[in-house]
């Protein structure tokens, strides 16, 4: 029997902490070392659950005040801030915590810490309130993510100028907020500072909100968007900053080159996210870095150093926990002797607004991008069922398909519960499935699952509930 | 009109080659036939013509790559419309669409402006964009919005049915519907006026103004010029944040969700990739090629029961010493043609029983003959060869003994009889051994082939041969006879069944009829057979008749 391997995982996200546990369960020696106290990174602390909580909170609001067209009426809800934080706070405790547990259960060597390497074994880990130490180990896997952009020019001390970690502490409720950035962090948090009773506008570079989604995806979404902000500022940009009594002043500039001063009470810049490997000491490594800071990694997971392996938002775009989890799965296997490899046939896109936006594998803009040969099969939420009892008819499901084989290449789908529903479109994309076989999966009664059955059965001219019928 | 040269094929299985050499540039003017690129497929290097004409606006490969059937080589701009690309680009530039049909949609799209001035609400016309091939109308079969609803560019405005497909109708403008001319069940066509839109702000940028085309063009400059700007900015802006500029939708490392990889479940291509085994190199049996686990189980004892090498029937292969142990050494990798060559000499002298038999014939006579016809057939740049003239023998031998024009199917336990005579010519080039096939020799004369003989000889020396000319062959004959050398046992070409050597003819001491010597001109022949299909017996038959057709030529009409 060779000895256990000894491993290191940089960083306790949700591809850090996975990639430790599997390990663990793999039966190496794991020391995981994160800074904050549980494993969980930003997708926990400062991320998904946080952002999913408050926006339960904003769908909840945004029903009560729907519910005076079927007859129900409330008052006007009374907010109470510090609760609803604790609340949030509580969420964040229980599911960090858990992972603690975890983490202890499997025997891990959770270290509360920052790591950086002297040698392409050997790590420094620095721990507050206590002695440096030096540590070496068989492999190790880093997993740091990233950390916010903010642009520097802009960049104001002001407790009115919120990112997306400070907006999520839920400081004030303000009069007004200007989100920049319409993408999805931007539009999540716009939305759950509108419900509470922010005045919110967005500003965006570009000509529509969430640029890369398909535009009939957002165009249900921006609709809704329109009723619910205050203004949405496409193609137009903030050039300037100043805090002052009442607010922050901020100066928009738009295509035409004509600005405006409008003073808004807070200010989220929400405009991204980029690899952060400061302080890693990678110099002392062969680790090679690209151009855009990510770490360059094959499809195993491996970087330039043999020893080390790296995943999650260091690596590369789509930045999202469920890659980081798949890949920290990845590079364990590999360790562990597997020939696995980071192969998914897609990776699904969730924006959690109301409605929700989903999509997985090929999107329309790819397809033409790339000259793919597809056709779309699509089913408007107007006629569903289930959708009509939930008032909502901004919803649509579409299926992209290659023509020749009926092969899914694609899901899209817009509507509340859409992040739910897409992982059916995964699995059929992951299992290369066809239209067929889901027109002849039976989908429960009634749901908005039936959507994804019903635009396979609108390709082919036989859905139940649209009368469409196929041309010859 | 852009167009592309895609590699076509090349025959024989043959899915891929090497690229030796690239024979033209960006910029240049290609002509329909002129050669693009040399590669060299396992079997010979040949040159590759196009099939399209016009200036190259790109090429795609380089010398040393590899490419497949199908893959595109090079990009021309058609004749005449070499500026067509930069066109494109300015349009790509001015609007949103790049392509010529685009052009025109963007026109018909293009809301009317009725009140011009900025920041002042305009109102809008929406007309039925081009609904393309040739449809004039269409039914309206669902109308999406109402009036007083507030759209947005690209929302779809009403659902439409044409003779070929139901299709929604996006807005080109947005604004608050003030007019709705549409309802279900109209029939509309290209360039009805769908509704009306009052924009806010003067949020749409008037694009169109027909009567002013200049002004038009000026005012999209301008525009041009801010938005170069604006993005110029934004990407200094960027620059301070630390951030690269990435486009809409841009990520680094997307999954490769493309037709072209091999549908199959996660769990399946996980086994694949234990086994060690391409999965896209899998044979798929569920509809639309999706690949089970069978398929891969399947595929992998395939690949094992495929003898290594070609060598079969138990034969191991023994690995090389280290024979720079011993001395210098240096390592050069094998020519494709002789790898080829290996290989399927390898295959004909594993599957074939050979039995190679000797004879000898006295051209004595045929000799003077020879040279005084050939005389005649230099007239058309060739010489009679004995090669030549065995050609024609040998087509009249395949006739009189068909065995010998055949090819075995072990697996249906057929022989394959061919009615046609092609046959191939060992031709000893510098890039090593080629055959070409010379077709229907029957039905050729002396000088056809012997002027056909030489050019493919040529071709072969100068590596311009097609494969055409290499296949098809019924039999072949091999002469060392001008390097020397008596009798020798060539490997038949399968699935050819036979092949003649032909070696150096010499002066030999013969007793005439009287039972004195006399010098005679005697040519060694050689023939191997495949024991298979071809007897002893009539192995000897075969070539004792050729030796006599030699000997005394009327003997062939008889």
């Amino acid at each position: 029997m060779p000895d256990k391997i000894n491993l290191a995982v940089i960083g306790a996200g949700p591809g850090g902490y996975a990639a430790a546990f599997l390990a663990a369960d793999l039966g190496m020696n794991v020391t995981l070392i994160d800074k904050e106290e549980n494993p969980g990174g930003v997708c926990l602390y400062r991320g998904c659950i946080p952002s999913k909580a408050l926006l339960h909170v904003a769908k909840l609001i945004s029903e009560t005040e729907e519910a005076k067209n079927w007859g129900i009426e409330f008052p006007k809800p009374k907010i109470h801030l510090d609760k609803l934080r604790e609340w949030k706070n509580n969420v964040v405790n229980k599911l960090t915590g858990g992972l603690g547990t975890l983490s202890k259960q499997r025997k891990i060597n959770f270290i509360q810490g920052t790591a950086s390497f002297t040698e392409s074994n050997s790590l420094l880990i620095k721990k507050e309130n206590e002695k440096d130490q030096e540590l070496s180990f068989d492999k190790i896997i880093i997993a740091t993510g990233s950390k916010i952009v903010s642009i520097p020019s802009l960049e104001l001390k002001s407790e009115r100028l919120l990112n997306s970690n400070s907006a999520l502490n839920l400081p004030a409720i303000p009069k007004s907020l200007l989100v920049i950035g319409g993408g999805y962090i931007g539009l999540e948090l716009g939305s759950v500072y509108q419900a509470l009773g922010s005045k919110v506008s967005v500003v965006e570079m570009l000509d529509g909100l969430l640029p890369g989604a398909d535009r009939d995806l957002v165009s249900h979404l921006s609709k809704r968007l329109k009723t619910k902000f205050d203004n949405i500022m496409l193609k137009s940009k903030v050039v300037k900053m100043n805090e002052q009594k009442a607010g922050i002043q901020v100066k928009i500039e738009s295509e035409d080159g004509n600005t405006s001063e409008i003073t808004y009470d807070y200010v989220l810049m929400s405009i991204g996210r980029k690899p952060d490997t400061s302080g890693l000491g990678l110099e002392n490594t062969k680790v090679k870095v690209n151009k855009r800071g990510w770490i360059n990694v094959d499809n195993q997971m491996k970087t330039d150093d043999p020893n080390i392996f790296a995943i999650g938002d260091i690596v590369g775009e789509p930045m999202l926990a469920h890659k980081a989890s798949h890949e920290g799965r990845v590079a364990v296997e590999v360790i562990s002797g597997h020939k696995s490899a980071f192969e998914p046939m897609a990776i699904p896109a969730v924006v959690f607004t109301d409605p929700e936006i989903a999509w997985a594998g090929l999107t329309e803009n790819q397809a033409k991008e790339k000259n793919i040969i597809y056709e779309v099969a699509k089913f408007p939420w107007a006629a569903s069922g289930r959708a009509t009892t939930l008032d909502r008819f901004d919803g649509v499901t579409k299926i992209l398909l290659d023509p020749e084989t009926e092969r899914i290449l694609g899901i899209g789908i817009c509507g509340p519960g859409a992040g739910e529903l897409i992982a059916e479109g995964m699995l059929a994309i992951e299992m290369g499935a066809n239209l067929t076989d889901l027109k002849l999966t039976i989908h429960p009664h009634p749901t908005l699952s039936e959507t994804i059955m019903e635009a396979a059965e609108v390709f082919f001219g036989q859905s139940t509930h649209i009368y469409r019928p196929k041309k010859k | 009109m852009a167009k592309e040269f895609k590699l076509p094929d090349l025959g024989e299985n043959i899915e891929s080659a090497e690229v030796v050499s690239v024979l033209i540039k960006v910029g240049d003017t290609v002509k329909k036939e002129q050669s693009i690129i040399e590669i060299e497929t396992d079997k010979a290097t040949i040159e590759v013509p196009s099939n399209i004409a016009g200036k190259i606006s790109e090429v795609l490969v380089n010398e040393g790559d590899s490419v497949k059937v199908g893959q595109t080589i090079i990009n021309v701009d058609e004749d005449g419309k070499s500026d067509e690309k930069e066109e494109a680009k300015a349009e790509a530039k001015e609007g949103k669409k790049t392509d010529g049909k685009g052009e025109r949609e963007e026109e018909e799209l293009s809301p009317k402006k009725e009140e011009a001035q900025s920041g002042v609400s305009e109102v809008l016309d929406f007309k039925v964009p081009d609904l393309g091939e040739s449809i004039e109308s269409a039914d309206v079969i669902n109308v999406l919005v109402k009036k007083g609803d507030s759209i947005s560019k690209d929302e779809s405005v009403i659902e439409i049915e044409t003779d070929k497909a139901t299709v929604e109708v996006p807005s080109s403008v947005e604004g608050k519907i003030v007019e709705l001319n549409v309802k279900i069940g109209d029939k509309v066509k290209m360039g009805d006026v769908l509704l009306k839109v009052e924009s806010s702000k003067g949020a749409v940028p008037s694009k169109e103004d027909k009567e002013k085309p200049v002004e038009k063009y000026e005012e999209q400059k301008q525009e041009d010029e801010q938005k170069e700007k604006f993005e110029e900015e934004e990407q200094s802006t960027a620059e301070k944040g630390e951030v690269e500029e990435m486009k809409p939708g841009e990520c680094d490392d997307q999954p490769p969700i493309l037709k072209a990889s091999a549908p199959a479940a996660p769990s399946v291509r996980r086994i694949a990739r234990e086994l060690g085994v391409d999965i896209n190199a899998v044979r798929g049996t569920g509809p639309g090629g999706r690949i089970s686990m069978n398929d891969v189980k399947a595929h992998v004892k395939k690949l094992m029961q495929k003898p290594a090498e070609g060598f079969g029937f138990g034969i191991k292969k023994e690995a090389l010493p280290d024979f720079s142990k011993y001395g210098k050494i240096e390592r050069e990798s094998m020519s494709k043609i002789r790898e080829k060559t290996a290989t399927h000499l390898s295959y004909a002298w594993a599957v074939t029983p050979h039995v190679t038999q000797f004879d000898q014939t006295d051209i004595t006579e045929f000799e003077k003959d020879r040279k005084e016809l050939s005389k005649r057939i230099e007239e058309h740049g060739a010489k009679l060869t004995v090669t030549g003239i065995l050609i024609k023998i040998i087509s009249e031998g395949l006739k009189k003994f068909p065995q010998f024009n055949s090819s075995i199917d072990m697996e249906k336990k057929e022989i394959i009889y061919k009615k046609y005579i092609n046959i191939g010519v060992a031709v000893d080039t510098e890039y090593g051994l080629l055959v070409p096939v010379i077709k229907n020799v029957d039905e050729k004369n002396l000088i056809d082939i012997s002027v056909e003989l030489n050019s493919l000889a040529e071709k072969a020396r100068n590596k311009k041969l097609s494969l055409e000319e290499m296949q098809g062959g019924c039999f072949t004959i091999t002469n060392l006879g001008g390097i020397g050398g008596t009798y020798f046992t060539p490997i038949v070409n399968s699935p050819e069944v036979a092949i003649m050597g032909i070696s150096r003819a010499n002066y030999k001491p013969v007793y005439d009829k009287e039972g004195s010597f006399e010098p005679r001109l005697m040519l060694p022949l050689s023939i191997s057979y495949d024991h298979r299909i071809i007897d002893g017996a009539d192995a000897i038959r075969f070539l004792r008749w050729v030796c006599e057709a030699l000997e005394e030529p009327l003997k062939i009409f008889m």
